[in-house]
């Protein structure tokens, strides 16, 4: 072989279409013996090899993250520092997930009880993998769907079963998240940043904060849930609070249970659907904890919480193979993805994603692969008030030094939409002064949002939401979760603890419209 | 042009295909170049894939771009540079594959067109779409080495002239209101052996995403932005990189070299497939009267070659 002398020697990944599954091996590549029953990335397995086979992925996802401190090569013994938490949603991957938990880590001994005494017993209180008792949490979402019914009780009788085991189930609801008791509750009684509230101004493209005092705190959670999420710009926007808000209260629920682990039932195939969903939507940033995620609840609110996603290299297909094999019950649909939300980025993700894993079923694995390559690019310089993750330096300027705004504002201009037609450029730039570089940080969501959250309150589109707002409820008072409003609130007290004050750390300077377009009229020629 | 491309007296070549993207990069950077007196020296360089029927009229407005902005034109085609004209190359390997040969081989005929010119610099029409197009594609090919790059708006390898995307952030939708209100003409035309099924995916849902939510593709260029890949992987490609199997640095051939050599040995599938790389270093060295690709050396002194002046 000549050489060419060319140093940038590459590699050119090149996408081919491997064949799914060649339709002549029936015999089973592990056992060599049993007739194939499923075919997992191009190999066949019998029944009888299926079982170990998902149960040692799922170990090999779990177990290296359960120690506190990681023992290297082989495990000696099994020791978390906490409870365990399993979410559990009724679908495919968290009742293979449930079930896989119970069945390895809280096997039935032959009198039905897990171990003799009880787990409370003096004798037993070290012998289990987690402290404590194991909970099930279910987040009952129908509270953002109008018509849809209640299935906190239907989830209750699924997860039946392994209640006799040391398992509690706790049910919560999406407008938890709105309530200050519920709060109070998980909080052991934190009730005093609720003296003043704040309110989000959704009109005022600088995210304005008010605040309200409590005695104006009268509407219920799940009408400020509903009101939250009509002021939503986008059916996208809509369906990404929703995740981020179940995703909060599982944490939030775990955090109080003194847990170390947060166990999802996210599939190979979720995995790779979230993370195309998050990268479309500017989370490029938090991309690696999609997959594996450490929580430090805010300063003084406990112990980091590891999420874990033990099924992270099990297909949805394998998944539900497990169900069906033993016998579990499923639910079927996830609701919120149908209906007048197809068209939300995370559905189309979904759809994209499902499409490709049909006719490239590798894909969905590379995809995986390749973002547990990634890293964020520059250290973490906060805490998002609103997804509670690393949020990055500088996303404000950014923005403004693209000039994503004018743009939206331009396209609008061009489809007819939002802009409202009798202004000139100058007479908007006038409207959204006042409120800009000289506004404190502290009565403005903005500094206090990573780039994904920023752009879930503000980006628009042609299609908007559905929902229409609550009746009585303004766009300018929309309550924001709780967490969000403890977070502030305790940002704001003076004398508060320095730590707790990303507005500190996130700051950044916002730019008026006048400065951008100064900065960018060299690309903005078309004017003469 | 915020992010300090150019520095006057530059000598800079607009890759033009005689698309929307780059006729408009074309008129918006002499535009720019005398409002503001960037004294640079701009040239098109355009690369003629060989291809009856697909480029023969984008290279009609590539020619009439010449006359209009008063350029002179460099036109490199596959055929003077590798032998193979594209239509050849596909009656050799089929359809199925000559995505690969033509984007390799355009890559690189750029940066000879540009040391021919003798150029600091390239600039080419890609555009915030193709941008997020790419990050995506790669993300779904798992190519992390490009993956690392390919939102970054100026790069320079190791043997290759500086090359940029002015319109990096610009929305496909903004170049063609541009070009439609300031009346340039191009050509769009998708390339006829194209159908590369796995990319037309990425492309419809990037449209989609478009119209759920316009900003996603900043979104996702943001994103390609905020990540990099680890250090740790870094390392460990770089070693797998520059030896690959059975290959020392030394004999270590480019994409486009590898290609071109299984073209010449009737062996076109070496360079897209393992089995057929493994066939052609089976069959040994390869012989001394093949065509390969002169090095290419870093532009000294004064253009190697005469263009074309606009007359
Ligand atoms: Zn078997
Ligand atoms: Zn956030
Ligand atoms: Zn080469």
């Amino acid at each position: 072989m000549a050489s060419c002398d060319n140093p940038n020697v590459d590699s050119d990944a090149l996408m081919t279409r491997r064949q799914k599954y060649d339709g002549k091996t029936k015999i089973c590549v592990k056992c060599k013996e049993g007739a194939g029953n499923i075919v997992i990335r191009y190999a066949v397995y019998c029944k009888t090899c299926f079982f170990p086979l998902i149960q040692m992925r799922f170990k090999k996802s779990l177990e290296p993250s359960i120690n506190p401190v990681p023992d290297g090569a082989r495990r000696k013994t099994l020791k978390a520092g906490g409870s365990l938490v399993v979410a559990f949603s009724g679908g495919t991957g968290s009742t293979a997930l449930l079930d896989l938990v119970a069945k390895t880590y809280f096997p039935v001994r032959n009198n039905g009880e897990t171990l003799k005494g009880g787990k409370d017993h003096p004798r037993n209180a070290d012998q289990g993998v987690w402290k404590g008792k194991p909970a099930v949490c279910y987040v009952e979402v129908c509270g953002a769907f109008p018509g849809e019914k209640d299935r906190t009780e239907e989830i209750q009788n699924m997860v039946q079963r392994y209640l006799g085991q040391p398992f509690e189930y706790i049910p919560l609801r999406l407008e938890d998240s709105f309530d200050p008791m519920w709060w109070s509750t998980i909080r052991g009684g934190e009730s005093a940043s609720f003296a003043r509230t704040l309110r989000l101004d959704m009109t005022d493209e600088d995210l304005r904060l008010t605040e309200a005092s409590s005695s104006s705190f009268n509407d219920s959670p799940l009408n400020r849930l509903k009101a939250y999420l009509s002021s939503l710009p986008t059916q996208t926007a809509f369906h990404s609070a929703i995740q981020n808000l179940i995703r909060l209260l599982l944490l939030h629920i775990a955090a109080s249970r003194k847990a170390s682990h947060l166990l999802l039932g996210t599939s190979l195939t979720s995995l790779s659907v979230n993370l195309i969903s998050g990268i479309s939507q500017g989370t490029g940033f938090s991309v690696s904890e999609e997959a594996k995620e450490e929580w430090y609840p805010q300063p003084g609110r406990g112990m980091p919480v590891r999420v874990i996603r033990p099924l992270r290299d099990i297909g949805m297909k394998e998944c539900a193979m497990w169900d069906w094999w033993c016998g579990l019950r499923v639910d079927g649909q996830t609701r919120h993805l149908n209906g007048s939300w197809k068209h939300a980025i995370g559905a189309l993700a979904r759809d994209f994603i499902f499409g490709l894993e049909t006719d490239y079923p590798a894909t969905v694995s590379t995809i995986a692969r390749t973002c547990a390559k990634l890293a964020p690019k520059h250290g973490s310089e906060g805490t998002c008030v609103l997804c509670e993750r690393p949020a990055q330096d500088g996303v404000q300027e950014w923005k403004s030094r693209i000039s994503i705004r004018s743009y939206s504002e331009a396209s609008s201009a061009v489809s007819g939409n939002t802009r409202p037609p009798h202004l000139n450029e100058e007479e908007i730039s006038n409207l959204t002064k006042p409120s800009a570089s000289s506004t404190p940080a502290n009565s403005s969501l903005t500094p206090h949002l990573c780039y994904a959250c920023h752009t879930l309150l503000t980006s628009r589109s042609n299609r908007g939401t559905s929902a229409p707002l609550p009746t009585g409820r303004a766009a300018e008072k929309i309550s924001l979760p709780v967490w969000v409003n403890a977070t502030l609130a305790a940002s704001r007290s003076p004398g508060g603890d320095e730590d707790s004050t990303p507005g500190e750390v996130v700051q950044t300077i916002k730019m008026r419209r006048v400065d951008m377009k100064s900065q960018i009229s060299e690309l903005l020629l078309a004017d003469d | 042009m915020q992010s300090e491309l150019f520095d006057p007296g530059d000598r800079v070549a607009i890759g033009a295909s005689g698309g929307k993207d780059s006729t408009v990069l074309a008129y918006v950077m002499k535009t720019l170049n005398e409002r503001y007196q960037y004294g640079l020296e701009l040239f098109l360089l355009s690369i003629d894939e060989g291809i009856t029927g697909y480029r023969d009229d984008s290279l009609e407005t590539v020619k009439r771009n010449q006359q209009q902005y008063d350029m002179p034109l460099k036109i490199l085609s596959y055929d003077e540079l590798y032998g193979w004209t594209m239509d050849a190359i596909v009656s050799q390997v089929g359809r199925k594959n000559n995505c690969t040969f033509c984007g390799v081989f355009r890559r690189q005929a750029l940066d000879r067109g540009a040391a021919m010119l003798n150029v600091d610099h390239i600039v080419t029409g890609h555009n915030a779409d193709d941008i997020a197009e790419t990050v995506l594609m790669n993300i779904m090919r798992g190519d992390i080495a490009r993956l690392g790059r390919c939102t970054a708006i100026c790069t320079q390898g190791e043997d290759t002239v500086r090359r940029s995307k002015p319109f990096k952030y610009a929305y496909e939708k903004e170049i063609v209101m541009y070009a439609y209100f300031k009346k340039l003409d191009y050509f769009s035309t998708e390339c006829i052996y194209s159908p590369d099924a796995y990319r037309g995916h990425a492309r419809a849902f990037l449209k989609d995403l478009e119209a759920a939510r316009p900003s996603a593709i900043i979104d996702i260029i943001h994103s390609g932005e905020a990540f990099e890949v680890k250090k740790e992987v870094k390392a460990t490609q770089k070693v797998q990189r520059k030896y690959p199997p059975g290959a020392s640095e030394s004999n270590a051939l480019c994409k486009a070299c590898t290609l071109l050599e299984g073209l010449e040995r009737g062996m076109a599938d070496s360079g897209t497939t393992d089995r057929g790389r493994k066939r052609l270093d089976e069959a040994g060295p390869a012989p001394e009267n093949i065509r390969t690709i002169p090095y290419f050396k870093l532009p000294s002194g004064s253009p190697a070659i005469a263009v074309e002046t606009p007359s």
